[in-house]
């Protein structure tokens, strides 16, 4: 084995420029500074390195980083790794030099020789680095001034990783503020648009420069009418959200018949849209499920209303089947349907189809709450739909145990 | 009888605001986004717009901007409660008076009647689309620059910057004016950035950028477009 030589190479531009490179080019300090001893090996000879980070909770040093080569390596835990010197860099942050004393009969380890310098960026003082030889030689000038150099840019990459990991924590702390923004924005926007209509068509209504025939009358007390009840949903809607959020909302659950549940709500739906037309089929006998008819009739009515406002020339198809396992209930309609992409979105909050944000209102809550409520019931309701092909919700709900 | 512009995106909106100004006795056309608007101001060249803010395409704000080159239309901006950031940006691009929404019918009119009483008052409203300089036209509608009639591609900044130009025919500008209008106050200072899309525009616009016809140095001065005298129209 060749002994390391301690005449070490003068330093040349070229290794300045490849620290330099790794240091631009690195992800994270420690690998950097893995090459960066590679790189250095011959030009500043060392048995041991090591890197002390300042803590930022309270006064003192945690060692973040060592490395031996050579006669260090025998040696290692018991052998000096300069942690008084550390201590000291830090107070007086200043280069520190430290010689053991003139005794050639002591083992070498025992006689360190030592390098510290302080991990500064700017003013900004980071830890410390430290270099060991054992039995010498002296730190020259130029080595003390290479390990500086190679202390500044270890100091660079440890604060740009701090600000890499400071710029990810502030943009999903930004990412959170801003959907809640969104939230706000698009509440206040569907509040205010129904009472917009309200106050307009009813002032209108009442101006007493003017008059209105009777058919004019009657459609703008209609519109009144829908957008009251659009304000109306809206509220549930919210209420329900709220409640759905924190748990509150109660599920009443009782042994209930599905298919006379249906039947009851379709009989509601004539008379409240009586254009709408809605097939059902139900594969009978259908067996009897624990459930809230409360709520799961909110949902098909949601689904109901949603096939109305979004396909309102389409029929709705509602069919029914049960196995072993429970029952299936399939709601389809035959309107425009919706891109594929948007399936995944569609019964988080707030979301709304791309080209339904005019002309047509919504919160964006109702699929949500559906999810909730199937949820509740230990079921599961999907969503499939493709430009031009319609729209088609599969409900699962499980039968008793 | 005098013509309103409506532009909403909400079709309930338009109708209510159709109902009303067509009972006080006006005339009404629609238009349902931004572009439409632009695209109708220069067709029609309505007495008054009611312009709305928040709309898809081309928003109320920026449609009242490109308005704003090439008209002087007396405009109504309708903004929601409680957005005063959006009736400030409005009067500051050119808009006349706003109402907010949700709006009565009675208060409604009183504005209408109040803006088109001080226009009448005011100069002839002129609505002058394009604009022409030698063999260069502006489409101020459609934010387009024909040069010897075929089109040329300006960066917004350029564009803007030729607008500022067309706008001020004759008179000259100096550096700081055109940075503070163009890039805003703080870059008034900032000359070099002017010589390079001074420049630029010269290169797309000028048959010869050393010798230019349409932007012209002032030395020690500033720039300006210089008059021309008429030449038979062109396009228009």
């Amino acid at each position: 084995m060749s002994k390391p030589s301690h005449k070490p190479i003068p330093v040349k531009p070229t290794d300045l420029y490849n620290i330099s490179r790794i240091v631009t080019e690195a992800s994270d300090w420690k690998t950097a500074l893995d090459q960066i001893v590679r790189q250095v090996r011959n030009i500043l000879i060392y048995d041991n390195l090591a890197v002390y980070l300042a803590l930022p909770e309270h006064d003192g040093l945690d060692v973040m980083y060592a490395r031996t080569v050579g006669r260090g390596r025998s040696a290692e835990a018991d052998s000096a790794w300069g942690e008084e010197l550390a201590n000291r860099v830090s107070t007086e942050q200043r280069i520190i030099l430290e010689e053991p004393p003139q005794d050639d009969s002591l083992n070498r380890l025992k006689r360190p020789y030592l390098l510290g310098i302080p991990l500064l960026n700017g003013h900004n003082y980071l830890g410390a680095i430290i270099f060991v030889r054992f039995g010498g030689p002296s730190f020259e000038a130029d080595q003390v001034a290479l390990a500086e150099f190679i202390a500044r840019q270890i100091a660079l990459l440890i604060e740009r990783q701090k600000l890499e990991k400071a710029t990810i924590e502030l943009e999903a702390k930004h990412k959170q503020i801003q959907l809640q923004e969104d939230f706000v924005s698009n509440i206040s926007h569907e509040l205010r648009s129904p009472l917009g209509f309200i106050k307009g068509y009813t002032t209108t209504l009442l101006r007493t420069d003017t008059t209105w025939d009777a058919e004019t009358q009657r459609e703008f007390l209609e519109i009144i009418d829908q957008e009251t009840d659009a304000l109306q949903e809206l509220i549930n809607n919210l209420l329900d959200s709220a409640r759905l959020q924190s748990g509150q909302l109660q599920m009443k659950f009782q042994p209930i018949r599905l298919n006379n549940l249906l039947e009851d709500i379709i009989a509601h739906q004539k008379l409240h849209r009586p254009r709408q037309v809605i097939n059902l089929q139900i594969n009978q006998p259908l067996p009897a499920i624990q459930g809230d008819p409360l709520r799961l009739s909110q949902v098909f009515e949601n689904l109901l209303s949603n096939a109305a406002k979004y396909a309102p020339h389409s029929e709705v198809l509602i069919k029914v089947e049960s196995d072993k396992r429970g029952i299936h209930i399939l709601v389809k309609d035959f309107g425009p349907g919706i891109s594929k992409e948007y399936l995944p979105m569609m019964f988080t909050r707030f979301f709304r189809g791309p080209d339904q944000s005019t002309n047509s209102h919504g919160s964006g809550l109702g699929l949500f709450i559906c999810k909730q409520i199937i949820e509740a019931h230990r079921g599961q309701i999907t969503a499939d739909s493709e430009l031009g092909q319609g729209m088609v919700f599969h409900i699962f709900l499980p039968s008793e145990h | 009888m005098t013509l309103i512009l409506v532009v909403d995106d909400e079709v309930l909106y338009q109708r209510l605001l159709k109902v009303n100004l067509e009972k006080g006795g006006y005339e009404v056309v629609t238009a349902e986004n931004g572009e439409e608007a632009v695209e109708m101001v220069a067709s029609r060249h309505p007495d008054l717009v009611i312009l709305d803010v928040m709309m898809p395409k081309l928003d109320g704000i920026s449609a009242c901007e490109r308005i704003r080159q090439f008209s002087n239309v007396p405009i109504i901006m309708l903004t929601a409660r409680g957005e005063e950031q959006d009736r400030v940006r409005g009067l500051n691009v050119g808009a006349d008076d706003y109402v907010v929404k949700p709006f009565s019918a009675p208060e409604l009119m009183a504005r209408v009647q109040a803006v088109l009483r001080r226009a009448q008052t005011a100069d002839q409203t002129t609505t002058n689309r394009y604009f022409i300089h030698g063999n260069l036209k502006i489409d101020f509608a459609r934010a387009e620059v024909w040069k010897d009639n075929k089109p040329v591609y300006l960066s917004a900044t350029e564009y803007r910057l030729l607008i500022q130009f067309a706008n001020h025919l004759g008179q000259v500008m100096t550096a700081e004016d055109l940075l503070a209008a163009i890039w805003g106050p703080q870059y008034k200072d900032d000359k070099e950035i002017l010589w390079v899309s001074i420049a630029r525009l010269r290169q797309k616009l000028e048959d010869n950028p050393h010798a230019p016809q349409h932007i012209v140095t002032r030395a020690g001065l500033g720039y300006l477009m210089p008059p021309i005298e008429k030449e038979p129209a062109k396009g228009e």
